[in-house]
């Protein structure tokens, strides 16, 4: 087991010269329904029901003339409990420029009201077309997108891609932007992920 | 010689900044977006949290700041700071602009220091500009930047359990390179230290650890200060700290205190001149 963590922590160290997600020691499968393992780590090579995009699929897509609708999942930066009063304390999200943030959506287990605002607002950022294009993206080795896609899967979206290699992928050859939390995700009362 | 925009200057800019990402429609054309002109409204806003109103010059003479244009490891990311002109360096000051505590060591000089090249270990959190700011004995300001890829340094699991991460806290070694009569000696200061983030996540109990990190570490020789540096999260863990003093034939004394109440003191001998 440590040697397994051991290895996934230099590959995700290689991750960040490389930024494409490295060829897995082990062949990730899909787990049958959502993941609700530890959300770093290896993911699988595919999402049924989804197609898997790299950043120039994604660029492509973005220019094209039906354009996606982007959702970034990623976990805030947390401020550690103890972390003094008085340090500097400046978190910062660069993203996709245009993507839509909800943290931690792609979190299992995740609270049915968190879980049903999630479906509202891609129906919105969709005008309610299952088959518009939604890219799911998150950080390399990050379950969160995969889950994410699967749910948006489940639900009946038939555009939907993941893009595994996310802000790492998308920020070596392309702009970024520093991203706000979806005012509308921010708004619900009910916990984010549900841990 | 450019300066830092002033106070008013600064917001205005900021506001600026603010207002063309308001008007811009969601842009989808490559190189729309306004990454430079947001990494400069945020140092901005950095530098004025640390130095408050004090003007910052750019330099490229009294500091420079060296680190890979690539890390290969995030939470592992080298860095040399070079000031050559000895006897007018007061103190520096290392900010990792994108991490989430942007504020990653102060090293304050005392008079056994040769302050001519620092080295140390950091953790960067997003593709970032780093900023390098030294204090001249005349308490002007100067920077440098340096631009680097790397991201999750922060929050990358140390890939052992905590317990075994904390082993040997505080164990130090100090290594001296060949020393020269009348000349500064290069030493090595190793720190056994897990130097929690509180941003790791254990990934099998998915608990964060805390945050234990050096906060304060003072390097002497003999009674004479070399340096005392103001640490924070980003510096990696096992702190490792290169620097250049100037030997009186005293030992080297190292006071180490941790965010937690930990201390540590240790002393070593440097070899003494060979002729």
């Amino acid at each position: 087991m440590r040697l397994i963590v051991r290895v996934a922590a230099s590959c995700a160290a290689l991750l960040c010269l490389a930024a494409a997600p490295a060829e897995s020691p082990v062949a990730v499968p899909e787990p049958d329904g959502l993941y609700a393992g530890p959300p770093k780590g290896y993911t699988p090579p595919t999402l049924k029901g989804a197609t898997v995009i790299d950043a120039d699929g994604l660029t492509t897509l973005m220019a094209g003339p039906n354009k996606p609708a982007l959702i970034d999942v990623a976990a805030p930066d947390r401020k550690p409990s103890n972390f003094p009063a008085g340090r500097l304390w400046l978190p910062v999200h660069p993203s996709i420029p245009g993507a839509v943030w909800m943290p931690e959506a792609g979190a299992e287990p995740l609270a049915p009201e968190r879980e049903a605002l999630f479906y509202r607002r891609v129906a919105e950022l969709t005008g309610g077309d299952t088959a518009k294009p939604v890219v799911v993206f998150c950080h390399v080795e990050c379950w969160g997108s995969w889950n994410a896609g699967k749910r948006l899967v489940l639900k009946g979206y038939t555009g939907v891609r993941w893009f595994p290699e996310g802000v790492e992928g998308w920020q070596d050859k392309n702009e970024t932007a520093s991203l706000h939390v979806d005012p509308a995700w921010k708004a619900g009362a009910e916990p984010q992920a549900g841990r | 010689m450019t300066f830092r925009i002033g106070k008013t200057v600064s917001s205005f800019a900021l506001g600026l900044a603010l207002a063309t990402t308001a008007l811009t429609p969601v842009a989808w054309a490559a190189g729309a977006s306004d990454t430079e002109q947001e990494r400069t409204a945020r140092w901005q806003e950095i530098a004025k949290s640390i130095f408050g109103d004090r003007q910052i010059a750019q330099t490229d003479s009294l500091v420079k700041i060296e680190a890979p244009a690539r890390a290969l490891d995030a939470a592992l990311v080298p860095i040399t700071l070079t000031m050559p002109k000895d006897g007018q360096i007061k103190a520096v000051s290392l900010i990792i602009d994108d991490n989430p505590a942007p504020y990653a060591a102060h090293f304050e000089f005392g008079p056994a220091a040769d302050p001519a090249e620092l080295k140390l270990r950091v953790r960067v959190n997003n593709y970032t500009d780093m900023h390098a700011v030294v204090e001249t004995h005349d308490g002007k300001l100067y920077e440098a930047k340096q631009f680097v890829k790397a991201s999750g340094g922060c929050s990358a699991p140390m890939g052992m359990s905590d317990e075994e991460a904390m082993k040997g806290m505080g164990d130090m070694r100090m290594k001296f390179a060949e020393t020269q009569p009348g000349k500064p000696v290069e030493a090595t200061l190793m720190v056994r230290h897990p130097n929690f983030s509180g941003m790791q996540m254990n990934q099998v109990t998915r608990e964060y650890t805390p945050a234990r990190y050096i906060d304060k570490l003072t390097v002497s020789a003999g009674d004479q200060t070399i340096f005392t540096l103001t640490g924070d999260i980003s510096i990696s863990s096992n702190p490792v700290i290169n620097f250049a003093f100037k030997p009186d034939g005293k030992p080297i004394q190292v006071a180490a205190s941790d965010n937690q109440g930990g201390r540590w003191q240790h002393s070593f001998n440097p070899p003494s001149p060979t002729n």
